[in-house]
């Protein structure tokens, strides 16, 4: 048994962070430019890199970044700032009598390493979400939530282009499938799409980012999108995965078969149906885990020594999907680590973006109109506009922007602010400039 | 000679020409100097040596050249809706009119003129009627303006004359106003009393007017009497007048009949100062103010026009304004005398060839047996008319009842303009044949035409016009017409000829139709002094109106026209400014008659859930709006028609202020947006004339006017409906701006013109419309749509592209107290709007606040409101004149000066 920095300072706390992720990246800051020296630092982290901006995945697959400039935070820089950093390496068990955990390389599956923690944080992120189709133990389907599944699509990608430009008297298109149609999904879709491979897009719901958006707009994001070459089968799932097998014995996908009998010939499958957080070592521990492990306004689990942040975490039963909550997160579990300070972290609603070059979509707060709402909408469809905002009881409780995204941050303050908009509206949808500027009765806040 | 060589003549000029003519919108009958290009009017201006306005002009004759355009016109010959040669179509009305005459005699057939018509034209049309197809079935709208006037000044002076100029404005010391609204109606007549006041500060201004108006405005006294009672006020003056001791006993005795009867009758009624006060509903004090600045003063000028006119008795209210005034001998001198002023540019030159039923021609009448066979003589008639024919309203009745079944219309909208008007449109539906010369298709009268003749307009025309002080002037012809398009004289003598009537319609150019109308004016016409002395076998009859001074007038001299007051005569060749300073009236025995007059309230009084409805002018707009309608300039001061009504009406019928609301009469109604206003009486509402079925729906005011009329001149009773309100209960409001006209199907709409198209005022009493079906199916041709609207249907927001042009702008809202302001939309119009932020257009408020200058004030620089309160708060303006310094509003016509007045 070994405790970290056991031979330095004996005084200073032990904190490990069990991950590497966006999460443990920005916590790290943030408890660097509280309390620099008041930690012994250690991060374990599964994947062989220091952290990276996991959000940009979705540019280097469309190739207008590398890997490389994506990464955050070297090994060095770790160095630099005495965080002893245990990369390529799962966390296994934790012994939470003992505030012990067990680490694992990768490579060396059968040596088990030790530390002592007198904090623990579960940065662990989540994962790709499984879906119900059969015969997925295959060659040729994707997750896309890492460096490593980003790397593998695009060598197919990149495959897909040789055959396309260079081997021209071969030519042999590539087909992939891209399961989902949420914001992960229609990234993964265009990054495909604009190397060259033919993509289909199959989306359970009737329209493109259901949750984000109403039919009209998802209409218009699918017609944007269909000019980008992606080809879309809405309202229906994957019900079969159909392989052939090698020469090497090899069980290589071949096609997809639809639940509504649609047969599609494909050589990959990008998964993008939603994720489902790593919540596995809290339930091992026995901490409070729901649908993921329980923290609260604090993020603090179960265990006085134990916390959460990011998407593994669950607060006041929501669990999380970007990165704006994340970051006050990682400023709550700071502030009391390092101080002791009890900031309760509040989570508020998050105004979706797009990172597709183009298609401008902004969405933020209900969707869809009730009977108690009112919404106003402007289209001007030959220009692909479309503008909604939803007010109920004189305030604003859901934009719909497409096409035109300006003013977005305008109405979502006034949203979170509770600003009474009614007398401002239909001008106010216009643009924020259109709002009165005598207007006194801001906020009475919530 | 022929027309087209002097087309000619013109369109060859290298450059621009300069061009002297005369106003065609109202009375006062201006000179202008147009400037034409390329035949187009390119600018106007007055005509500074013209007598009538001495260089000034009013915001509707500044806009002369923008009016102009053959847009809109009617442009080739219809029978029955199909386009046809001028030989077929004129071949069609002169054998229907032959054929009808034959079977039913010349009464079954008519025609209606137009106030608007040239003297020449008159004249033609009314020599067909009464000398050759023998009926005297010629009526004009001069009937509705000016019957009651012209009546009163034939029993009164034997003829109807007007006996002072316009000079006399400068040397008044007391100026009546009486039932005129100059400060709209005549602006430039109004400009000139303005400043003759600024010239003499001791002369008093007094305005007799229910409302108070622009013109009581810079009134010295208003006296705000009750609607209909001016007969009782000008019986109580004769009263005061001679109880003390001011009547003109001298002028009386050598020049005047009938004084004692007419006192009597006037004492019997309203003895004293208090029982006039009691009748007029006004304070004795006021009231006694006014008579005695008429008693004492000895240059006293009473402008009367349509509040007297038009009404059920308003020929003996005419007859107890001019009993005053010779009573007291304040006539025929220098800055004195009655002075009735014509609504229409061409009203006096038609009651001079003798355009109304009444009159045989020259003003010659049919009591007489002697002037029938004085005028059949010179015509040489073979059908002389014998007696009178039916006036205007008579006249409609007989289209109705099958009486008349053949009717030529020219250059008027009776279906708009007749009280009564959805009468008139039914009785013209029903007869058989009804001719229309028209210039402008959106005359709604075309509607019931079996032909449609295309006549020529101001500009394109040439011909005489009489002014409301006997000034003859001419209008000449600068442009080419559009279309195939004819002179009316041509249209009538091509038609006569047809008939059969060759040699004496076989005109030429209207020069040889004045001098034939100057012949016959002098035709056996004797001095006064003549005829009085005359022998009861001597057939020649005086008349004042003689012409015969012009019969030698060249083809040259009648071009160059120069403006000139008859009579003109041997004995004065050159005209002359005033009459009846030495008595010599037109009457038998040279003197003039006072006529007892028994005051008279209007025909029907109103129950207590009705208001009198009394009409008239609002500023900037001319009669029917077929010509100012269609000038983006004249339509900003009022786009809509609205109903002006007292706070304590409106509490009543539970009107609210720029809310819409609809007067009922008679089965129709009229829909307006409320004015509440302490201006109007009580018991009283006002409403303009000029909105007609092509600028909105139902706001044809003279479809609720009762056809009442004066027993003795057929003039309707205009002024005095009474009239149910009620709340028009819209359930949106909005607006369409679009480039061109559409169908509209809201229950209530009203048309400008703008700039850049149109602009539709919208409300309807049923739910907003479908974007899809309401707006984008009127233009099948536009599929680039920006739709803003609500799921709780309470606004609706549209514009349409071509090319990325905007063309169409529809705004709706279920919030009635919306109040738009649609000068920034209207600027983008034929602007390129590119796809992107073009949405942020649907604002439609006033995105670029600099446009928004607020509701037009000054129509001739497009002076806002909004402009001018910045100018007064910012304290640099501190009066009228320093805000014409500084934004030119209120320099040109002037007839938004009151208006500017009242903003500080
Ligand atoms: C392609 C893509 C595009 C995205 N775009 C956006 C966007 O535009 N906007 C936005 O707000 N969000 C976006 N997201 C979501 C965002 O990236 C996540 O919300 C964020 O990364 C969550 O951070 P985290 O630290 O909680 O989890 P992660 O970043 O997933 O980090 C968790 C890390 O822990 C590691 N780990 C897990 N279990 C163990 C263990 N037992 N031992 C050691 N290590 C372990 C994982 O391997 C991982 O590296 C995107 C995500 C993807 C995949
Ligand atoms: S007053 Fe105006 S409308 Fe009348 S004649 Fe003069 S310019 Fe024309």
């Amino acid at each position: 048994m070994q405790s970290s920095h056991s031979s330095s300072l004996p005084l200073k706390t032990s904190l490990i962070i069990v991950g590497n992720g966006m999460a443990t990246g920005r916590l790290l800051d943030e408890i660097l430019s509280r309390t620099p020296d008041k930690f012994n630092i250690t991060v374990v982290g599964k994947e062989p890199f220091g952290s990276y901006n996991r959000i940009m995945l979705s540019a280097v697959l469309a190739g207008d970044t590398t890997v490389e400039g994506i990464i955050q935070k070297t090994p060095q820089w770790y160095k630099d700032n005495n965080i002893e950093f245990i990369s390529d390496t799962l966390v296994t068990d934790i012994d939470r009598e003992n505030q012990i955990i067990t680490l694992c390389a990768n490579n060396a599956e059968n040596e088990k390493t030790q530390l002592t923690y007198d904090e623990l944080i579960f940065a662990t992120g989540s994962r790709s979400a499984k879906i119900p189709a059969k015969n997925q133990n295959i060659r040729g389907i994707f997750n896309f939530r890492d460096i490593k599944d980003t790397e593998k699509i695009q060598s197919f990608a990149q495959s897909a282009k040789n055959n396309n430009h260079i081997e021209t008297d071969v030519y042999e298109e590539k087909r992939a499938v891209v399961v989902g149609g949420g914001l992960l999904g229609l990234e993964a879709a265009y990054g495909l799409a604009i190397s060259g491979v033919n993509v289909t897009l199959i989306h359970r719901n009737k329209w493109l980012l259901n949750r984000q958006l109403d039919r009209v707009a998802g209409t218009m994001l699918q017609k944007i999108m269909a000019e980008k070459n992606i080809k879309f089968v809405l309202g229906c799932e994957v019900a079969r995965f159909d392989n052939l097998t090698n020469a090497s014995g090899e069980k290589i996908l071949c096609g997809v078969e639809l639940t509504n009998g649609t047969y599609l010939e494909t050589s990959m499958a990008v998964i993008a149906t939603g994720i489902t957080p790593n919540k596995e070592l809290g339930n091992n521990a026995q901490l409070e885990v729901n649908r993921a492990i329980v923290v609260n306004d604090y993020m603090l689990t179960s265990d006085p020594h134990i916390s959460a942040v990011g998407e593994c975490c669950e607060h006041r039963n929501a669990t999380f999907g970007l990165v704006d909550p994340i970051w006050v997160q990682c400023k709550t579990l700071a502030e009391r680590l390092c101080f002791d300070n009890e900031h309760a972290f509040k989570n508020s609603p998050v105004p979706t973006k797009l990172k597709v070059s183009g298609v401008q979509l902004f969405s933020a707060g209900v969707v869809e109109s009730s009977d108690d709402t009112q919404s106003f909408v402007v289209t001007d469809e030959n220009a692909s506009v479309y503008r909604k905002i939803i007010v109920k009881d004189d305030v604003i409780v859901g934009v719909v922007l497409f096409g035109d995204v300006s003013s977005g941050m305008a109405y979502f303050d006034m949203m979170q602010s509770n600003q009474k908009v009614i007398h401002a509206m239909p001008e106010l949808l216009l643009g924020h400039e259109f709002m009165p500027e005598d207007n006194n009765e801001k906020s009475e806040a919530a | 000679m022929n027309t087209d060589i002097i087309f000619t003549d013109k369109t060859n000029a290298p450059s621009s020409v300069e061009q002297k003519t005369t106003c065609p919108y109202c009375g006062v009958g201006c000179g202008v100097t147009a400037t034409v290009e390329n035949n187009t009017i390119v600018s106007v201006k007055g005509d500074v040596e013209h007598p009538s306005n001495l260089g000034r002009l009013c915001v509707k004759g500044s806009s002369l050249s923008e009016t102009v355009s053959t847009e809109g016109r009617v442009l080739a010959p219809r029978v029955h809706g199909k386009e046809v040669s001028w030989d077929e179509a004129t071949s069609k009305v002169a054998e229907h009119f032959s054929k009808t005459i034959k079977e039913h005699g010349p009464d079954s057939v008519a025609f209606y003129l137009s106030g608007q018509l040239l003297t020449e034209d008159y004249y033609v049309a009314n020599k067909l009627m009464k000398g050759f197809i023998g009926s005297g079935n010629v009526d004009t709208n001069s009937r509705l303006c000016m019957a009651s006037a012209s009546t009163a000044h034939k029993r009164a002076f034997g003829e109807d004359v007007v006996p002072g100029c316009y000079e006399d404005f400068d040397h008044a010391d007391v100026i009546f106003m009486v039932g005129s609204n100059a400060a709209y109606a005549h602006p430039i007549i109004y400009q000139r009393i303005v400043k003759a006041k600024e010239n003499n500060p001791n002369l008093k201004v007094v305005v007799l007017d229910p409302r108070e108006t622009a013109t009581t405005k810079d009134a010295d006294l208003h006296i705000q009497l009750k609607p209909g009672t001016d007969g009782y006020y000008y019986n109580g003056l004769l009263s005061f007048l001679e109880n003390n001791d001011l009547i003109n006993q001298t002028y009386v005795a050598d020049h005047c009949l009938g004084f004692e009867d007419a006192l009597k009758t006037a004492q019997a009624q309203v003895a004293t100062v208090e029982a006039a006060a009691m009748a007029c509903d006004v304070s004795p004090e006021d009231l006694l103010a006014s008579y005695e600045l008429f008693g004492r003063n000895s240059k006293v000028i009473t402008v009367f026009s349509q509040g007297i006119n038009q009404s059920s008795s308003g020929v003996d209210k005419g007859n107890a304004i001019l009993n005053c005034h010779l009573a007291t001998g304040k006539i025929g001198y220098e800055g004195a005398g009655p002075f009735s002023i014509t609504g229409q540019p061409n009203a006096m030159g038609g009651r001079e060839v003798g355009g109304l039923a009444s009159q045989i021609a020259a003003h010659l009448h049919f009591e007489d047996p002697a002037e029938i066979d004085l005028v059949k003589r010179f015509w040489n008639a073979p059908n002389m008319a014998q007696k009178q024919g039916l006036k205007a309203v008579d006249m409609f009745n007989a289209i109705d009842s099958g009486k008349i079944k053949a009717v030529w219309i020219m250059a008027t909208n009776p279906v708009v303009s007749m009280p009564d008007a959805d009468f008139v449109k039914q009785a013209l539906e029903k007869c058989p044949m009804v001719v229309v010369s028209e210039c402008y298709e959106n005359a709604d009268t075309l509607a019931c035409a079996d032909v449609v003749l295309p006549a020529t307009t101001w500009g394109e025309k040439q011909g005489s016009v009489t002014n409301s002080q006997r000034t003859i002037s001419i209008q000449v012809p600068m442009l080419k017409a559009p279309g195939s398009a004819k002179n009316d004289w041509d249209i009538i003598s091509t038609v006569a000829r047809k008939m059969g009537f060759d040699e004496a319609f076989n005109y030429q150019h209207p020069h040889e139709i004045f001098i034939e109308h100057a012949q016959l004016s002098g035709f056996e016409n004797i001095s006064i002094e003549e005829s009085v002395n005359r022998s009861p076998d001597d057939t020649r009859i005086h008349r004042a109106f003689d012409i015969s001074g012009l019969v030698d007038l060249s083809f040259e001299e009648y071009h160059q026209f120069t403006p000139i007051q008859w009579p003109i005569n041997v004995a004065t060749p050159n005209g002359v400014k005033r009459l009846f300073s030495q008595g010599g009236f037109a009457t038998k025995t040279g003197k003039a008659n006072l006529i007892p007059i028994l005051a008279k309230l209007p025909k029907i009084a109103p129950t207590e859930h009705q208001v009198i409805l009394n009409t008239g002018r609002a500023r900037d707009q001319w009669h029917t709006m077929t010509r100012t309608g269609r000038v983006p300039k004249l339509m900003t001061h009022l786009s809509e028609p609205y109903i002006e009504i007292h706070p304590t009406d409106a509490e009543r019928f539970k009107l609210a202020d720029k809310q819409l609301a609809q007067v009922n009469n008679r089965g129709a109604s009229l829909f307006g947006r409320v004015t509440v206003s302490e201006k109007q009486r009580i018991g009283e509402v006002f409403v303009p004339i000029h909105w007609n079925d092509s600028f909105s729906a139902s706001a044809r005011v003279s479809a609720l006017v009762n056809p009442i009329t004066d027993d003795l001149c057929g003039q309707p009773e205009f002024k005095h409906s009474p009239v149910t309100l009620a709340p028009f209960n819209a359930l949106w409001s909005g607006y369409l701006v679009s480039v061109d006209s559409k169908a509209m199907t809201t229950a209530y709409w009203t048309k400008s013109t703008i700039a850049s198209g149109v602009k539709y005022q919208l409300a309807d009493q049923t739910a907003i419309p479908d974007n899809q079906e309401f707006i984008q199916s009127m233009y099948p041709d536009i599929n680039d749509w920006v739709v803003l609207k609500d799921d709780k249907s309470e606004t609706l927001r549209v514009a349409g592209f071509l090319d990325n042009v905007l063309v169409c702008f529809f705004v709706a809202s279920t919030d009635l107290s919306q109040q738009y302001s649609t000068q920034y939309i209207e600027s983008q119009f034929g602007k390129i709007h590119k796809k992107g932020n073009r949405f942020k257009l649907l604002a439609a408020l006033d995105s670029d606040r600099s446009f928004d200058v607020g509701a037009i004030v000054c129509s001739c620089f497009q002076v806002g409101e909004k402009t001018i309160k910045q100018a007064i708060e910012s304290g640099e303006c501190k009066s009228a004149e320093d805000l014409g310094r500084k934004l030119k509003c209120g320099t040109n016509c002037g007839s938004c000066i009151p208006e500017l007045k009242s903003m500080f």
